[in-house]
Protein backbone atom coordinates (compact mmCIF):
# COMPACT_ATOMS: atom_id res chain seq x y z
CA UNK A 1 0.00 0.00 0.00
CA UNK A 2 3.19 2.47 0.34
CA UNK A 3 4.18 1.86 -3.42
CA UNK A 4 4.08 5.60 -5.28
CA UNK A 5 1.32 3.47 -7.72
CA UNK A 6 -0.96 2.66 -4.93
CA UNK A 7 -0.80 5.88 -3.49
CA UNK A 8 -1.76 7.69 -6.59
CA UNK A 9 -4.51 5.03 -7.47
CA UNK A 10 -5.98 5.73 -3.56
CA UNK A 11 -5.58 9.29 -4.00
CA UNK A 12 -7.02 9.24 -7.77
CA UNK A 13 -10.28 7.20 -6.04
CA UNK A 14 -10.50 9.53 -3.27
CA UNK A 15 -10.58 12.09 -5.67
CA UNK A 16 -12.92 10.52 -7.91
CA UNK A 17 -15.29 9.73 -4.38
CA UNK A 18 -15.27 13.19 -3.14
CA UNK A 19 -15.82 14.70 -7.43
CA UNK A 20 -18.90 12.25 -7.84
CA UNK A 21 -20.59 13.48 -4.31
CA UNK A 22 -20.16 17.00 -5.32
CA UNK A 23 -21.39 16.85 -8.27
CA UNK A 24 -24.60 14.77 -7.57
CA UNK A 25 -25.33 17.50 -4.75
CA UNK A 26 -29.07 18.32 -5.45
CA UNK A 27 -31.29 21.09 -4.35
CA UNK A 28 -33.64 20.53 -1.02
CA UNK A 29 -36.72 18.05 -1.27
CA UNK A 30 -39.48 19.92 0.79
CA UNK A 31 -41.74 16.54 1.36
CA UNK A 32 -45.64 16.73 1.92
CA UNK A 33 -46.05 13.20 2.11
CA UNK A 34 -49.72 12.97 2.88
CA UNK A 35 -50.82 15.20 0.42
CA UNK A 36 -48.21 13.39 -2.37
CA UNK A 37 -50.48 9.81 -1.23
CA UNK A 38 -53.49 11.30 -2.27
CA UNK A 39 -52.52 12.39 -5.62
CA UNK A 40 -51.38 8.67 -6.01
CA UNK A 41 -54.55 7.40 -4.77
CA UNK A 42 -56.83 9.12 -6.70
CA UNK A 43 -54.45 8.33 -9.72
CA UNK A 44 -56.78 6.18 -12.55
CA UNK A 45 -53.56 4.02 -12.78
CA UNK A 46 -53.30 3.31 -9.01
CA UNK A 47 -56.04 0.61 -9.20
CA UNK A 48 -54.54 -2.64 -7.73
CA UNK A 49 -53.96 -5.76 -9.69
CA UNK A 50 -55.38 -8.94 -8.28
CA UNK A 51 -51.76 -10.45 -7.48
CA UNK A 52 -49.60 -10.58 -10.28
CA UNK A 53 -50.82 -10.26 -13.85
CA UNK A 54 -48.68 -10.25 -17.39
CA UNK A 55 -49.70 -7.40 -19.41
CA UNK A 56 -50.59 -9.67 -21.76
CA UNK A 57 -53.96 -10.89 -19.79
CA UNK A 58 -54.63 -7.34 -19.88
CA UNK A 59 -57.58 -6.16 -22.20
CA UNK A 60 -55.91 -4.63 -24.94
CA UNK A 61 -56.81 -2.53 -27.90
CA UNK A 62 -54.34 -4.01 -30.30
CA UNK A 63 -56.50 -7.16 -31.82
CA UNK A 64 -53.65 -8.79 -32.96
CA UNK A 65 -52.47 -9.57 -29.58
CA UNK A 66 -55.51 -11.25 -29.00
CA UNK A 67 -54.95 -14.35 -30.20
CA UNK A 68 -51.77 -15.00 -28.16
CA UNK A 69 -53.49 -13.30 -25.05
CA UNK A 70 -56.22 -15.98 -25.95
CA UNK A 71 -53.24 -18.86 -26.03
CA UNK A 72 -51.86 -17.68 -23.15
CA UNK A 73 -54.88 -18.13 -20.61
CA UNK A 74 -56.04 -21.19 -22.37
CA UNK A 75 -52.69 -23.22 -21.00
CA UNK A 76 -52.91 -21.34 -17.91
CA UNK A 77 -56.55 -22.77 -17.72
CA UNK A 78 -54.87 -26.14 -18.84
CA UNK A 79 -52.44 -26.25 -15.83
CA UNK A 80 -55.02 -25.49 -13.48
CA UNK A 81 -58.69 -26.36 -14.30
CA UNK A 82 -57.74 -29.94 -16.49
CA UNK A 83 -55.36 -30.47 -13.61
CA UNK A 84 -57.82 -30.14 -10.97
CA UNK A 85 -59.93 -32.64 -12.39
CA UNK A 86 -58.24 -35.73 -13.07
CA UNK A 87 -57.25 -37.54 -10.28
CA UNK A 88 -53.85 -39.60 -10.24
CA UNK A 89 -52.50 -37.46 -12.52
CA UNK A 90 -48.92 -36.51 -13.33
CA UNK A 91 -48.52 -35.57 -17.25
CA UNK A 92 -45.59 -36.44 -19.06
CA UNK A 93 -46.64 -35.47 -22.41
CA UNK A 94 -49.07 -32.55 -24.10
CA UNK A 95 -51.94 -33.07 -26.25
CA UNK A 96 -53.82 -30.28 -28.12
CA UNK A 97 -57.89 -30.28 -27.55
CA UNK A 98 -60.04 -27.93 -29.97
CA UNK A 99 -62.24 -25.90 -27.75
CA UNK A 100 -64.60 -22.98 -28.54
CA UNK A 101 -64.90 -20.61 -25.07
CA UNK A 102 -68.58 -21.52 -24.76
CA UNK A 103 -66.49 -25.43 -24.04
CA UNK A 104 -64.76 -23.65 -21.06
CA UNK A 105 -67.26 -21.51 -19.49
CA UNK A 106 -69.34 -24.95 -19.56
CA UNK A 107 -66.77 -26.28 -17.43
CA UNK A 108 -67.53 -23.67 -14.20
CA UNK A 109 -70.29 -25.58 -12.74
CA UNK A 110 -67.71 -27.55 -11.27
CA UNK A 111 -67.56 -25.55 -8.43
CA UNK A 112 -70.68 -26.67 -7.18
CA UNK A 113 -69.63 -30.12 -6.50
CA UNK A 114 -67.80 -29.15 -3.59
CA UNK A 115 -65.41 -27.10 -1.88
CA UNK A 116 -61.90 -26.30 -2.51
CA UNK A 117 -58.99 -24.83 0.15
CA UNK A 118 -55.49 -24.45 -0.63
CA UNK A 119 -53.49 -26.05 2.29
CA UNK A 120 -50.75 -23.66 -0.14
CA UNK A 121 -51.63 -20.79 -1.05
CA UNK A 122 -50.46 -19.76 -4.48
CA UNK A 123 -48.35 -16.69 -4.15
CA UNK A 124 -46.22 -15.45 -7.61
CA UNK A 125 -43.48 -13.15 -6.73
CA UNK A 126 -42.02 -10.45 -9.29
CA UNK A 127 -38.31 -10.90 -8.47
CA UNK A 128 -35.40 -9.10 -9.58
CA UNK A 129 -32.77 -11.74 -10.54
CA UNK A 130 -32.77 -14.67 -12.37
CA UNK A 131 -30.94 -16.14 -8.66
CA UNK A 132 -33.74 -14.73 -6.45
CA UNK A 133 -36.30 -16.63 -8.72
CA UNK A 134 -34.21 -19.67 -7.93
CA UNK A 135 -34.43 -18.70 -4.29
CA UNK A 136 -38.07 -18.74 -4.46
CA UNK A 137 -39.03 -21.46 -6.33
CA UNK A 138 -35.93 -23.93 -6.47
CA UNK A 139 -35.83 -24.34 -9.97
CA UNK A 140 -33.15 -23.53 -12.37
CA UNK A 141 -34.15 -20.37 -14.79
CA UNK A 142 -34.06 -21.30 -18.39
CA UNK A 143 -31.36 -19.37 -20.26
CA UNK A 144 -32.16 -18.10 -23.62
CA UNK A 145 -30.25 -17.06 -26.28
CA UNK A 146 -32.58 -14.24 -27.59
CA UNK A 147 -33.15 -13.61 -31.25
CA UNK A 148 -32.57 -10.32 -32.68
CA UNK A 149 -34.76 -7.82 -32.20
CA UNK A 150 -36.29 -9.11 -28.79
CA UNK A 151 -35.19 -6.92 -25.87
CA UNK A 152 -32.56 -7.99 -23.18
CA UNK A 153 -34.92 -6.09 -20.40
CA UNK A 154 -36.35 -8.86 -18.94
CA UNK A 155 -38.57 -9.58 -15.42
CA UNK A 156 -38.61 -12.66 -13.46
CA UNK A 157 -41.63 -13.85 -11.98
CA UNK A 158 -41.80 -17.00 -9.35
CA UNK A 159 -43.80 -18.84 -7.86
CA UNK A 160 -43.25 -21.91 -4.96
CA UNK A 161 -45.30 -24.87 -4.96
CA UNK A 162 -49.01 -24.10 -4.35
CA UNK A 163 -51.38 -26.91 -2.44
CA UNK A 164 -55.22 -27.27 -3.48
CA UNK A 165 -57.96 -29.46 -1.62
CA UNK A 166 -60.78 -30.00 -3.40
CA UNK A 167 -63.25 -32.49 -1.36
CA UNK A 168 -66.83 -33.81 -3.61
CA UNK A 169 -69.86 -32.50 -1.93
CA UNK A 170 -72.81 -33.67 -2.93
CA UNK A 171 -75.49 -32.09 -0.76
CA UNK A 172 -74.02 -29.02 -2.20
CA UNK A 173 -74.22 -30.41 -5.96
CA UNK A 174 -77.75 -30.91 -5.17
CA UNK A 175 -78.52 -27.33 -3.74
CA UNK A 176 -76.90 -25.78 -6.32
CA UNK A 177 -78.90 -28.17 -8.98
CA UNK A 178 -82.03 -26.82 -7.17
CA UNK A 179 -81.31 -23.25 -7.23
CA UNK A 180 -80.35 -22.84 -10.66
CA UNK A 181 -82.59 -25.09 -11.69
CA UNK A 182 -80.76 -26.84 -14.21
CA UNK A 183 -80.30 -30.43 -14.10
CA UNK A 184 -76.56 -31.24 -13.57
CA UNK A 185 -75.89 -34.63 -14.10
CA UNK A 186 -75.86 -37.23 -10.52
CA UNK A 187 -72.60 -37.50 -8.82
CA UNK A 188 -71.18 -41.12 -9.66
CA UNK A 189 -72.09 -43.16 -6.56
CA UNK A 190 -68.53 -43.29 -3.85
CA UNK A 191 -67.49 -39.60 -4.78
CA UNK A 192 -68.81 -38.14 -2.10
CA UNK A 193 -65.91 -36.61 0.76
CA UNK A 194 -62.99 -38.06 -2.19
CA UNK A 195 -61.01 -35.68 -1.69
CA UNK A 196 -58.54 -34.21 -4.69
CA UNK A 197 -55.20 -32.54 -4.24
CA UNK A 198 -53.97 -30.84 -7.07
CA UNK A 199 -50.12 -29.29 -6.38
CA UNK A 200 -48.98 -26.33 -9.07
CA UNK A 201 -45.88 -25.48 -9.51
CA UNK A 202 -43.07 -24.28 -8.21
CA UNK A 203 -43.00 -22.19 -11.36
CA UNK A 204 -40.10 -19.84 -12.79
CA UNK A 205 -41.76 -16.84 -15.23
CA UNK A 206 -39.26 -14.68 -17.72
CA UNK A 207 -40.87 -11.95 -19.73
CA UNK A 208 -38.68 -9.94 -22.08
CA UNK A 209 -39.36 -6.60 -23.39
CA UNK A 210 -39.01 -3.15 -21.91
CA UNK A 211 -42.63 -3.28 -20.47
CA UNK A 212 -42.64 -0.07 -18.87
CA UNK A 213 -40.58 2.24 -21.52
CA UNK A 214 -41.88 5.00 -22.10
CA UNK A 215 -42.68 6.85 -25.06
CA UNK A 216 -40.81 10.34 -25.13
CA UNK A 217 -39.57 12.38 -22.61
CA UNK A 218 -42.77 12.17 -20.66
CA UNK A 219 -43.57 8.81 -19.29
CA UNK A 220 -47.29 7.53 -18.85
CA UNK A 221 -47.62 4.72 -16.42
CA UNK A 222 -50.96 3.58 -18.90
CA UNK A 223 -48.67 3.50 -21.85
CA UNK A 224 -47.19 -0.30 -20.90
CA UNK A 225 -45.62 -2.73 -23.86
CA UNK A 226 -46.53 -5.50 -24.50
CA UNK A 227 -43.92 -8.62 -23.63
CA UNK A 228 -41.83 -9.62 -26.61
CA UNK A 229 -41.25 -12.67 -24.83
CA UNK A 230 -42.19 -15.58 -21.76
CA UNK A 231 -40.83 -18.29 -21.08
CA UNK A 232 -42.24 -20.70 -18.13
CA UNK A 233 -40.81 -23.62 -16.40
CA UNK A 234 -43.07 -25.34 -14.00
CA UNK A 235 -43.05 -28.64 -12.86
CA UNK A 236 -45.69 -30.49 -13.95
CA UNK A 237 -49.15 -30.45 -11.64
CA UNK A 238 -49.81 -33.40 -9.62
CA UNK A 239 -52.91 -34.31 -8.52
CA UNK A 240 -53.58 -37.47 -6.34
CA UNK A 241 -57.04 -38.09 -5.12
CA UNK A 242 -58.87 -40.50 -2.20
CA UNK A 243 -61.51 -42.11 -4.00
CA UNK A 244 -62.05 -41.61 -7.72
CA UNK A 245 -60.39 -42.40 -10.71
CA UNK A 246 -59.49 -40.89 -13.62
CA UNK A 247 -61.56 -42.86 -16.00
CA UNK A 248 -64.85 -41.92 -13.69
CA UNK A 249 -64.29 -38.44 -13.63
CA UNK A 250 -63.64 -37.87 -16.75
CA UNK A 251 -66.91 -39.56 -17.71
CA UNK A 252 -68.37 -37.01 -15.13
CA UNK A 253 -67.11 -34.02 -16.63
CA UNK A 254 -68.27 -35.02 -19.95
CA UNK A 255 -71.31 -35.66 -18.84
CA UNK A 256 -71.74 -32.19 -17.92
CA UNK A 257 -74.71 -29.89 -20.29
CA UNK A 258 -72.81 -27.46 -22.30
CA UNK A 259 -70.22 -29.81 -23.12
CA UNK A 260 -70.32 -30.17 -27.03
CA UNK A 261 -69.97 -33.70 -28.44
CA UNK A 262 -67.32 -32.50 -30.68
CA UNK A 263 -65.20 -31.55 -26.87
CA UNK A 264 -66.00 -34.68 -25.27
CA UNK A 265 -64.81 -36.64 -28.34
CA UNK A 266 -61.54 -34.47 -28.66
CA UNK A 267 -60.81 -35.36 -24.99
CA UNK A 268 -61.48 -38.89 -25.11
CA UNK A 269 -59.23 -39.73 -28.07
CA UNK A 270 -56.20 -38.06 -26.03
CA UNK A 271 -56.29 -41.42 -24.39
CA UNK A 272 -54.54 -41.77 -21.21
CA UNK A 273 -56.18 -39.01 -18.78
CA UNK A 274 -53.31 -40.07 -16.17
CA UNK A 275 -50.74 -38.48 -18.57
CA UNK A 276 -51.50 -36.52 -20.84
CA UNK A 277 -51.77 -33.02 -20.22
CA UNK A 278 -54.45 -31.32 -22.75
CA UNK A 279 -53.69 -28.25 -24.31
CA UNK A 280 -57.13 -26.38 -24.69
CA UNK A 281 -56.50 -24.44 -28.22
CA UNK A 282 -59.08 -21.82 -28.99
CA UNK A 283 -60.48 -22.49 -32.06
CA UNK A 284 -61.69 -18.69 -32.87
CA UNK A 285 -58.27 -17.56 -32.05
CA UNK A 286 -55.41 -19.71 -32.72
CA UNK A 287 -54.40 -22.88 -34.75
CA UNK A 288 -52.12 -25.58 -33.48
CA UNK A 289 -49.63 -28.54 -34.43
CA UNK A 290 -47.28 -31.19 -32.97
CA UNK A 291 -43.79 -30.09 -32.51
CA UNK A 292 -40.97 -31.90 -31.56
CA UNK A 293 -38.86 -30.06 -29.34
CA UNK A 294 -35.50 -31.99 -28.68
CA UNK A 295 -37.32 -35.43 -28.67
CA UNK A 296 -40.07 -34.12 -26.61
CA UNK A 297 -43.50 -33.96 -28.30
CA UNK A 298 -44.97 -30.25 -27.76
CA UNK A 299 -47.69 -28.57 -28.82
CA UNK A 300 -46.95 -25.04 -31.29
CA UNK A 301 -49.79 -22.68 -31.40
CA UNK A 302 -50.76 -19.83 -33.25
CA UNK A 303 -49.75 -18.78 -36.63
CA UNK A 304 -46.13 -18.31 -38.86
CA UNK A 305 -46.94 -14.26 -39.15
CA UNK A 306 -45.39 -13.03 -36.14
CA UNK A 307 -48.55 -11.79 -34.53
CA UNK A 308 -48.29 -14.40 -31.63
CA UNK A 309 -46.53 -18.04 -31.17
CA UNK A 310 -45.86 -20.56 -28.82
CA UNK A 311 -45.19 -23.80 -27.30
CA UNK A 312 -45.32 -25.98 -24.63
CA UNK A 313 -44.23 -29.35 -24.14
CA UNK A 314 -43.12 -31.13 -21.33
CA UNK A 315 -39.55 -32.36 -20.57
CA UNK A 316 -38.78 -34.87 -17.48
CA UNK A 317 -40.93 -33.40 -14.53
CA UNK A 318 -41.50 -30.01 -15.99
CA UNK A 319 -43.98 -27.95 -18.28
CA UNK A 320 -42.31 -25.39 -20.20
CA UNK A 321 -44.19 -22.67 -22.19
CA UNK A 322 -42.33 -20.04 -24.80
CA UNK A 323 -44.60 -17.59 -26.05
CA UNK A 324 -44.29 -14.09 -27.96
CA UNK A 325 -45.36 -12.03 -30.18
CA UNK A 326 -43.08 -13.86 -32.55
CA UNK A 327 -43.11 -15.91 -35.82
CA UNK A 328 -43.90 -19.49 -34.71
CA UNK A 329 -40.55 -20.91 -35.92
CA UNK A 330 -38.82 -18.19 -34.18
CA UNK A 331 -40.63 -19.37 -31.22
CA UNK A 332 -39.73 -23.27 -31.45
CA UNK A 333 -36.28 -22.35 -32.28
CA UNK A 334 -35.64 -20.58 -28.80
CA UNK A 335 -37.83 -23.53 -27.20
CA UNK A 336 -35.24 -25.61 -28.96
CA UNK A 337 -32.06 -23.73 -27.89
CA UNK A 338 -33.50 -23.42 -24.10
CA UNK A 339 -30.41 -24.53 -21.53
CA UNK B 1 -60.90 -23.71 -12.96
CA UNK B 2 -64.64 -22.28 -12.24
CA UNK B 3 -63.38 -23.28 -8.57
CA UNK B 4 -60.53 -21.22 -8.55
CA UNK B 5 -62.01 -17.98 -10.03
CA UNK B 6 -64.72 -18.23 -7.55
CA UNK B 7 -62.43 -19.11 -4.21
CA UNK B 8 -60.29 -15.87 -5.93
CA UNK B 9 -63.30 -13.50 -5.78
CA UNK B 10 -64.77 -14.63 -2.24
CA UNK B 11 -61.04 -13.24 -0.97
CA UNK B 12 -60.91 -10.14 -3.54
CA UNK B 13 -62.65 -7.59 -1.05
CA UNK B 14 -60.38 -8.77 2.17
CA UNK B 15 -57.22 -8.93 0.01
CA UNK B 16 -57.77 -5.57 -1.55
CA UNK B 17 -58.35 -3.68 2.02
CA UNK B 18 -55.37 -5.03 3.06
CA UNK B 19 -53.55 -4.88 -0.08
CA UNK B 20 -54.76 -0.98 0.65
CA UNK B 21 -53.67 -0.74 3.67
CA UNK B 22 -49.76 -2.29 2.88
CA UNK B 23 -49.18 0.10 0.27
CA UNK B 24 -50.54 3.33 2.16
CA UNK B 25 -47.48 1.84 4.74
CA UNK B 26 -44.98 1.83 2.19
CA UNK B 27 -45.65 4.72 0.48
CA UNK B 28 -45.21 6.38 3.96
CA UNK B 29 -42.15 4.44 4.80
CA UNK B 30 -40.81 5.03 1.66
CA UNK B 31 -41.64 7.75 -0.58
CA UNK B 32 -38.87 10.11 0.56
CA UNK B 33 -35.94 7.79 -0.04
CA UNK B 34 -37.66 7.60 -3.30
CA UNK B 35 -38.16 11.37 -3.89
CA UNK B 36 -34.74 11.98 -2.96
CA UNK B 37 -33.30 9.44 -5.29
CA UNK B 38 -35.35 10.59 -8.48
CA UNK B 39 -34.35 14.12 -7.19
CA UNK B 40 -30.87 13.14 -6.86
CA UNK B 41 -30.80 12.93 -10.88
CA UNK B 42 -33.23 15.20 -11.55
CA UNK B 43 -31.66 18.48 -9.18
CA UNK B 44 -35.75 19.04 -9.59
CA UNK B 45 -37.73 18.52 -7.00
CA UNK B 46 -41.34 18.65 -8.39
CA UNK B 47 -40.21 16.27 -11.17
CA UNK B 48 -38.65 14.67 -8.71
CA UNK B 49 -42.06 14.16 -7.08
CA UNK B 50 -43.67 13.59 -10.57
CA UNK B 51 -41.40 10.70 -10.93
CA UNK B 52 -41.79 9.00 -7.16
CA UNK B 53 -45.21 9.16 -7.37
CA UNK B 54 -45.59 7.37 -10.96
CA UNK B 55 -43.02 4.43 -9.55
CA UNK B 56 -45.19 4.08 -6.57
CA UNK B 57 -48.47 3.78 -9.00
CA UNK B 58 -46.48 1.46 -11.54
CA UNK B 59 -45.20 -0.72 -8.41
CA UNK B 60 -48.88 -0.77 -6.78
CA UNK B 61 -51.20 -2.01 -9.90
CA UNK B 62 -48.09 -4.63 -10.74
CA UNK B 63 -46.93 -6.11 -7.03
CA UNK B 64 -47.95 -6.74 -4.00
CA UNK B 65 -46.61 -4.01 -1.14
CA UNK B 66 -46.59 -6.78 1.44
CA UNK B 67 -43.43 -8.32 -1.07
CA UNK B 68 -40.18 -8.34 0.01
CA UNK B 69 -38.67 -6.79 -2.62
CA UNK B 70 -40.89 -3.89 -2.40
CA UNK B 71 -38.18 -1.41 -1.39
CA UNK B 72 -35.25 -2.55 -3.67
CA UNK B 73 -38.24 -2.54 -6.80
CA UNK B 74 -38.64 1.31 -5.96
CA UNK B 75 -35.52 2.42 -5.25
CA UNK B 76 -33.76 0.64 -8.71
CA UNK B 77 -37.46 2.00 -10.71
CA UNK B 78 -37.05 5.85 -8.99
CA UNK B 79 -33.13 5.76 -10.39
CA UNK B 80 -34.14 4.33 -13.61
CA UNK B 81 -37.32 6.08 -14.36
CA UNK B 82 -35.58 9.71 -13.34
CA UNK B 83 -32.58 9.06 -15.60
CA UNK B 84 -34.98 8.22 -18.45
CA UNK B 85 -36.34 11.32 -17.96
CA UNK B 86 -32.57 13.09 -18.09
CA UNK B 87 -31.93 10.94 -21.39
CA UNK B 88 -35.04 12.73 -22.81
CA UNK B 89 -33.55 15.89 -22.68
CA UNK B 90 -30.49 14.26 -23.91
CA UNK B 91 -30.92 16.69 -27.33
CA UNK B 92 -31.46 19.61 -25.55
CA UNK B 93 -28.11 19.14 -23.35
CA UNK B 94 -26.66 18.35 -26.22
CA UNK B 95 -27.40 21.78 -27.71
CA UNK B 96 -25.99 23.24 -24.25
CA UNK B 97 -23.00 21.37 -23.87
CA UNK B 98 -21.99 22.82 -27.30
CA UNK B 99 -22.80 26.52 -25.93
CA UNK B 100 -20.58 25.51 -23.06
CA UNK B 101 -17.40 24.53 -24.95
CA UNK B 102 -17.98 27.40 -26.73
CA UNK B 103 -17.78 29.67 -23.46
CA UNK B 104 -14.33 27.75 -22.78
CA UNK B 105 -15.33 25.81 -19.59
CA UNK B 106 -12.81 23.33 -20.10
CA UNK B 107 -11.22 22.31 -16.84
CA UNK B 108 -12.83 19.81 -13.97
CA UNK B 109 -13.25 21.56 -11.17
CA UNK B 110 -16.30 20.04 -9.19
CA UNK B 111 -16.51 23.65 -6.79
CA UNK B 112 -16.29 26.12 -9.67
CA UNK B 113 -18.63 23.66 -11.80
CA UNK B 114 -21.59 24.00 -8.77
CA UNK B 115 -21.15 27.89 -8.89
CA UNK B 116 -22.32 27.90 -12.12
CA UNK B 117 -26.10 26.83 -11.67
CA UNK B 118 -26.35 25.52 -15.12
CA UNK B 119 -23.76 23.30 -14.70
CA UNK B 120 -25.65 20.76 -12.71
CA UNK B 121 -27.78 20.08 -15.39
CA UNK B 122 -24.40 19.56 -17.31
CA UNK B 123 -23.57 16.91 -15.03
CA UNK B 124 -27.21 15.13 -14.90
CA UNK B 125 -26.43 14.60 -18.40
CA UNK B 126 -23.08 13.19 -17.67
CA UNK B 127 -24.95 11.04 -15.66
CA UNK B 128 -27.31 9.94 -18.30
CA UNK B 129 -24.60 9.06 -20.90
CA UNK B 130 -23.15 5.95 -18.29
CA UNK B 131 -24.25 2.82 -18.59
CA UNK B 132 -27.33 2.53 -16.45
CA UNK B 133 -25.81 -0.05 -13.96
CA UNK B 134 -23.24 2.60 -12.54
CA UNK B 135 -25.50 5.41 -12.95
CA UNK B 136 -27.63 3.84 -10.65
CA UNK B 137 -25.31 2.24 -8.53
CA UNK B 138 -23.80 6.29 -7.83
CA UNK B 139 -27.03 7.95 -7.37
CA UNK B 140 -28.63 5.21 -4.87
CA UNK B 141 -25.44 5.77 -3.19
CA UNK B 142 -25.26 9.44 -2.96
CA UNK B 143 -29.32 9.40 -2.06
CA UNK B 144 -28.05 7.62 1.18
CA UNK B 145 -28.82 4.17 0.86
CA UNK B 146 -26.42 1.48 2.36
CA UNK B 147 -24.08 -1.07 0.11
CA UNK B 148 -26.48 -3.81 1.08
CA UNK B 149 -29.64 -1.86 0.05
CA UNK B 150 -27.77 -0.49 -2.85
CA UNK B 151 -26.91 -4.18 -4.07
CA UNK B 152 -30.49 -5.07 -3.29
CA UNK B 153 -31.82 -2.50 -5.88
CA UNK B 154 -29.66 -3.51 -8.85
CA UNK B 155 -29.57 -7.48 -7.96
CA UNK B 156 -26.02 -7.72 -7.72
CA UNK B 157 -24.07 -9.13 -4.71
CA UNK B 158 -22.69 -6.71 -1.99
CA UNK B 159 -19.31 -7.58 -1.93
CA UNK B 160 -19.44 -5.77 -5.53
CA UNK B 161 -20.98 -2.44 -4.86
CA UNK B 162 -17.11 -1.21 -3.52
CA UNK B 163 -15.95 -1.70 -6.88
CA UNK B 164 -19.14 -0.92 -8.71
CA UNK B 165 -18.88 2.48 -7.20
CA UNK B 166 -15.20 3.31 -7.47
CA UNK B 167 -15.70 2.88 -11.19
CA UNK B 168 -18.59 4.66 -11.45
CA UNK B 169 -16.96 7.72 -9.66
CA UNK B 170 -14.48 7.94 -11.90
CA UNK B 171 -16.59 7.08 -14.87
CA UNK B 172 -19.20 10.12 -14.05
CA UNK B 173 -15.68 12.16 -13.20
CA UNK B 174 -14.48 11.69 -16.60
CA UNK B 175 -17.66 12.13 -18.59
CA UNK B 176 -18.27 15.09 -16.99
CA UNK B 177 -14.72 16.32 -17.85
CA UNK B 178 -15.18 15.09 -21.70
CA UNK B 179 -18.93 16.36 -21.60
CA UNK B 180 -17.27 19.71 -20.74
CA UNK B 181 -14.47 19.91 -22.78
CA UNK B 182 -15.87 18.77 -26.15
Amino acid sequence: MDCAACQARNKGMADDARAAATLLSAPELKLDVATAFKRVQTAPAAKPRFGFSLPVMRPSTRPMFAGLGAAAIVVALALTAFANILPLFQPKTVQPVPVSFADLQSLQSLSAYGTLTWSTKPQLQVVLSAADAKAVSGLDVPVIKLPKGVSSTVTYAAMPKAVAVFTFDAKKAADAAATTGKPLPKLPSGIDGAKLTVTVGPAVVEVFGDMNATSGGNSNSQNINLPQLIVAKSAVPVVTSTQVTAKQLEDYILSMPGVTPQLAAAIRSIGDPATTLPIPVPVEYASSSKVSINGDPGVALGDNTGLGAGVIWIHKTNVFVVAGSLKQSVVVDIARNLK
Amino acid sequence: MGVNVEVAAEGRGRLVKTRDEAFEALFKSEYARVAGIANRVLADPQEAEDVAQEVFISFHRLHSASAQFAPAWLHRAAAHTALNRVRGRKRRERRELAQAAEEGSSTLDPQRMLEVGEDRRLVRAALARLAPKPAAVLVLRASGLSYAEVAQAIGVGTGQIGTLLRRAEAALRKEVTRGTSI
